[in-house]
């Protein structure tokens, strides 16, 4: 499990808490550059949408769903990995999820958050959001549940209560050991923080129970909510999307981009937060027979899903099929087969999965063809529905194309607030990692 | 008055529990830096009543989750297509979520009653105990039996052992 001999328990103390209590020039730097590529990415063009008006993106008459939607389905997507790994990893006992499912879920809950904002960039007038609540208001209007958007509204509000409360629980001990190795301010904070958390049998057997439940619950949740993202699409009767493949589609491809995410926030975190002796090869060979599992299944459901619309044989889907595989978007469709189908058979050969760097690459492939099939989603699809006279075309905007960016940086900015907040590997897991201190040996 | 004492070494911390718990002590507090089943085990902890608190947070939000949605419906009836106004099979996705929503948030409410945090005041606790010692705290020894408790601490291997008011 280690790399470089095991740590004892105050070594691994030390080791996690060094990140959050020591800060230097580098971390500032980068935390500047990460809030100011958000700003001037993602709010900056937000901000002038919101006083021109939803014009400003690509979308257009027939294609009234853009890249906002297709970047929402990646982030759920992406968010999918952290907490149902670990909840899975927990209830199956895997030991090597201790290391890991910190950031894990962390990842969860900032892709989330990045998600929520795509759909308030998405609506256009975002103060009228509360519309999709069930709050007693002096219009007398209440959400339709009959809506697949209500029921999103739904699942994602749970799913971020869920992980924001499965991550904060799982953290209550490692917040009293920041209380015991702090003074001043940041102990008072943490003394808050940790509930007055001592470490007794009582605490630890109740938190035991209390996270088993938390994983019961978040398991099929998960499941849920890229399903019902996935109903978004497939109960609308549009060539293309209309097809029952999507629940499980989505629920897969998810996986897999959330999977290759958490590959890459490894890399970063043994990279830059000198983790090498607490994530080490073990976790990197699992992460990758898990991507080859997630993405042979990913290219079944991708066949499936082509066979189903040529085996169906309605014209309709037979064009809709037709522009995916040989039209204006084509391209990026065959790079996105290549780069979640192809690429990951690379992680077969050992030398390939045993290298962070290789892994590094091809886990960011994998997003990047992720990041595609939520595109061609929405893009080839939606605007060309039945008829061809009322055919469009959607190209995004430059608007379209610098918020997705400044995405990327929100996602960022938060994740290096958190590595200053909370232990980003879990202290007391890794210590049930380690062998007891004997006093013979 | 309450006895601390605080071992380097996890088989004579569970050594002292043990004996302590043997010899009648039963206001023993174990403190470690991590989950260990066998103290959970003398403590004779069993099953946590955590569990009734997520099923009873489900089932209420399987409850009110029905009743929100068909409550909307009828408040604001969008008639569509000649469908019935309280549709099940849309209704049940609702429920689901609620389910699961309550049913965290009543977990979580069951963890802090069942486990008594938050309690911020002062109690019988060392720092090191959330790094690399484990710590035995026995309250409540009438005068005659603390050093009977100290001597059990004292053979199993603690490397310090501090007399502590209750509640400091």
């Amino acid at each position: 499990m280690f790399d470089h001999g095991q740590p004892s328990y105050a070594e691994v103390n030390k080791d996690v808490l060094s990140v959050m209590l020591e800060t230097g020039p580098k971390y500032w730097m980068l935390l500047g550059t990460t809030m100011s590529v958000a700003g001037i990415c993602f709010f900056m063009p937000w901000i002038y949408q919101l006083f021109v008006g939803v014009g400003a993106a690509g979308m257009n008459r027939n294609a009234v769903w853009g890249s906002y939607l297709s970047n929402f389905i990646f982030w759920i997507g992406l968010s999918h990995s952290g907490t149902l790994l670990s909840a899975v990893l927990h209830i199956t006992n895997s030991p090597w999820r201790k290391a890991i499912y910190r950031s894990a879920e962390a990842m969860t809950l900032f892709s989330l958050m990045t998600a929520a904002m795509f759909v308030m960039v998405h609506l256009g007038r975002v103060w009228f959001v509360h519309w999709s609540f069930p709050i007693p208001n002096q219009m007398g209007l209440w959400p339709n549940f009959r809506s697949p958007l209500m029921f999103d509204v739904m699942a994602i509000t749970t799913y971020l209560t869920a992980s924001s409360i499965f991550i904060y629980m799982g953290s209550v001990p490692d917040f009293a050991a920041v209380r015991d190795a702090s003074t001043g301010l940041r102990r008072r904070l943490y003394t808050i923080f940790s509930f007055g958390w001592r470490g007794t049998a009582r605490e630890w057997h109740t938190l035991g129970w209390a996270y088993t439940f938390f994983a019961i619950f978040v398991i099929p949740l998960a499941v849920s909510v890229h399903s019902i993202v996935s109903w978004d699409f497939a109960l609308s009767i549009v060539p293309g999307l209309h097809h029952t493949i999507f629940a499980p589609y989505f629920v897969c491809g998810a996986i897999f981009s959330g999977t290759a995410g958490i590959v890459t926030v490894m890399y970063c975190l043994r990279k830059f937060l000198n983790f090498e002796r607490y994530i080490g090869q073990v976790h990197l060979d699992s992460l990758g027979k898990l991507l080859i599992t997630l993405s042979l299944i990913w290219s079944y459901i991708n066949i499936l899903e082509l066979f189903s619309s040529w085996y169906g044989g309605t014209s309709f889907e037979l064009e809709a099929l037709q522009f995916k595989l040989t039209g204006f978007y084509a391209p990026l469709y065959w790079e996105m087969i290549l780069f979640c189908a192809f690429v990951p058979l690379l992680i077969l050969f050992k030398k390939i999965r045993w290298s962070w760097n290789k892994m590094l690459v091809i886990s960011i492939l994998i997003n990047v063809g992720m990041l595609t099939e939520r595109f061609i989603i929405v893009a080839t699809s939606q605007p060309r529905k039945f008829l061809p006279d009322a055919f469009g075309f959607y190209f995004p905007s430059w608007i379209e194309l610098s918020i997705t960016v400044g995405a990327f940086a929100i996602f960022a900015t938060l994740f290096l607030i958190f590595i200053k907040w909370v232990p980003a590997i879990s202290i007391y897991e890794v210590k049930e990692t380690l062998k007891p201190l004997r006093r013979d040996a | 008055m309450a006895i601390m004492g605080s071992f380097a070494f996890e088989e004579d911390f569970l050594t002292a529990a043990k004996k302590l718990k043997s010899s009648g002590f039963d206001k023993i507090s174990l403190l470690s830096p991590l989950p260990l089943e066998e103290a959970q085990e003398i403590l004779e902890l069993g099953k946590s009543p955590v569990r009734h608190y997520s099923l009873a947070g489900a089932i209420i939000g399987a409850i009110s989750g029905f009743a929100m949605a068909t409550a909307t419906a009828l408040v604001f009836i969008l008639p569509t297509g000649g469908r019935a106004i309280i549709t099940v099979p849309p209704f049940l996705i609702i429920t689901y979520e609620m389910t699961i929503l309550f049913g965290v948030l009543f977990t979580l409410l069951g963890f802090h009653f069942v486990s008594g945090l938050p309690a911020w005041r002062d109690r019988p606790y060392l720092s090191s105990a959330s790094s690399d010692r484990f710590v035995v705290v026995v309250e409540g020894a009438a005068a005659d039996q603390v050093a009977r408790a100290e001597a059990i601490i004292r053979d199993a291997g603690a490397d310090e052992i501090q007399h502590v008011g209750e509640g400091q």
